[in-house]
Formats: structure tokens, sequence, C-alpha cells
């Protein structure tokens, strides 16, 4: 006989019940193209009087953004730790960036005219893997 | 060396360095380090996350993406919607060169159909590591297309994590088809100093690639 639980898909357990798209107000596209998965953002340490008054009507999820970034972290990091899709956590970021309480430092083009990364960059690279 | 003496000693100081012509806040704050992503592909199996993990300074961290990409090629979805959402996930680590630099290293998602549509994935990477494994060579045919199409330099790393070193480098670099320009690497996915060499291999491989051309 089959016991009820049979067939539950075990993923379940690890659903939020919040569907995320609440959380951004039913926004699914990011409004800032300039964040990239790569992206590193900072938590501002003071923020405007205006800016701290604009926190208070946003989520949960950005109050644990801006602690989570007072160092500076990717995008993709702050998406793994919030466990929402890397889309939704740029909208959120964006809110942030936007209100003027976080700062977005974009990736550098690794490369220069004609298509070549630079080599100041390449040399750091290998110096810091050689010491791993 | 660390990177701000490599810095100087190049003679110039590129305006990356310190990242303020092309970011638009920057002058509000502090600096941030300046990243970099390396890509780590091939099929599905094939020990990405292990290398990833292996190399990086924290455990793999996990994520998805939702990708909204045309429905052509996929089976058993007739009558859907022409665009609809696909979920991908990937795992990615971490190695902090120094205060002002630090590799993002990105295992990318198994099904490479959904992934090459990824452009936040696949634009700005310096480029890419593509494991294989030798019983099953086929299934990162797809991967080693990708970078070549998209002109991404990239390495091959021959994943021997079970001791089976049943074919030469000649061959697998023959069955692959591969540029002879294109370093290969033996390696064990699951070890720190093989995934460090083959880091070490695709940046010896992308300056190779630059002298070859300034010089």
């Amino acid at each position: 006989m089959r016991h009820w639980t049979e067939g539950f898909d075990d993923g379940d357990a690890d659903e939020q019940l919040v569907r995320p798209y609440t959380i951004t107000s039913g926004r699914t596209t990011p409004e800032r193209s300039d964040l990239t998965l790569v992206t590193l953002v900072t938590t501002l340490p003071e923020v405007s009087t205006q800016a701290a008054l604009a926190v208070r009507r946003m989520q949960p999820e950005h109050r644990t953004i801006l602690g989570l970034c007072r160092e500076p972290r990717a995008v993709v990091e702050v998406a793994a730790k919030l466990r929402l899709p890397v889309s939704l956590t740029k909208i959120l970021i964006g809110d942030l960036v936007d209100s003027g309480y976080m700062w977005a430092r974009s990736p550098q083009p690794l490369t220069r005219a004609g298509g070549l990364p630079d080599m100041t960059i390449l040399e750091a690279v290998r110096d810091g893997l050689r010491k791993l | 060396m660390d990177y701000a003496s490599s810095e100087h000693a190049s003679g110039h100081s590129p305006d990356h360095v310190s990242g303020r012509a092309a970011d638009h806040t920057a002058g509000r704050a502090g600096t941030a380090p300046l990243a970099v992503k390396i890509l780590v592909a091939g099929g599905f199996g094939v020990g990405k996350t292990t290398m990833v993990g292996a190399v990086s300074e924290v455990a793999p961290l996990h994520t998805e993406e939702y990708l909204t990409r045309a429905g052509v090629g996929v089976d058993d979805l007739e009558g859907v919607d022409s665009k609809f959402t696909t979920t991908v996930a990937l795992d990615f680590g971490r190695i902090t060169i120094s205060d002002d630099l630090v590799v993002y290293l990105f295992g990318t998602p198994g099904q490479e159909r959904f992934w090459f549509m990824w452009n936040d994935l696949v634009s700005g990477a310096m480029g890419a590591v593509v494991l294989v494994d030798t019983r099953r060579l086929e299934v990162s045919f797809a991967s080693i297309d990708f970078f070549e199409s998209r002109g991404i330099p990239f390495v091959v790393g021959v994943n021997c994590f079970h001791g089976v070193r049943d074919r030469t480098a000649e061959e697998i670099r023959a069955a692959l088809a591969l540029d002879p320009q294109v370093p290969l690497v033996l390696c064990d996915a699951r070890d720190r100093g093989d995934g460090r060499d083959v880091l070490l291999a695709l940046v010896d491989h992308l300056m190779a690639g630059q002298s070859a051309t300034t010089g």
C-alpha cells in the first residue's frame, strides 16, 4: 500500500512560502542594466535622511542585503545568500542603489582595444594563483 | 608580487585599477576590488563543481536564474507559448587574489542549451576551462564549440579522477579536434594543486595570446 506522502516532491520543503515576485512588487525585470553577476556592491556607511526614510518602505530582503554588503560582494553572492534568483536580487539591489544606500562597481572590461585581456590583470591573477 | 606592485612595475596605471572612470557612483565611497570571471564548463558530470570547490576559498555557493528564451528545438512542449521561462542553476566559488582583485569561478549549468543564452554569465569572462571525461568526451563537445564560436579563450582540462589514463593527451586532442594552440592539461578535478595548474595554464594561454599580437 502506498503511504500518502509517497510521490511528494522532497524539494517542496525548500520552497519559499512567499512567491518570489511578491518581494519585488511584481517586477520581473531589473531596471538597471549595469548590474551583472560579478558587479560588486557595497553598503554605504552613511546615508541621507531621505534614504533612511525610504528603507522603511522596503522589504526585509532589502535590509538583509544591506547587512550582507558591509563588505563588497558580488551580485551573484548576494543572490546565493538570499536564496533568490539572480534577476530578482538585481531588482532589490537596484532599489538600494537608486535610493542611495549602496554603490555598485561594475566589473571592468577585461579587454582593451583589440579584444585582448589586460596584461597587468593577467599577471596579478597568475601571481595570486601561484600562491594557492 | 602583490597586485599593487605589479601595477607600478608595469609602468602604467590603467583606470580600471581604481574603477572610477567607468563607475558612476564610485566617487561617493571607498574602493571595491576588481572582479574577474572564469567559467568552468563541460558536459554533465565531468567534475565542474568539484573543480570549483577544489580551488575556491569558500565552499561552492549555489544560485539560480530565470531565463526567458525562445522555445525553439525544445521537446515535449508543443502548444506552449513560444517564449517561456526556465530556471538554470549554477555553482560558483571565489579566489581572493588581493584586496584589489577577486576571481569568481562559475561552474556552468550542465545543460548547455540553457546557459548558452545566458549573456550575463558569458559576457566579460576572462576565459574558460572546458573539463572533459576521457570516457565521455562527447559530452564536452558543445562547450568547446561554444567558446570557439564566441572567441572566448579556453583550455581543456582532462579530468582523470578515476585514475584511468587510458588515452594519451595526443589521442584526446585528436578526438576533440582541438586547435593546436589550445592547451590541454591532465588533472584530477578534486585536487587543489591540479585545479590551480589548469587555471594557470589558462592565464599563460591568455598572456601568450596577448604577447603574440603585441610583440
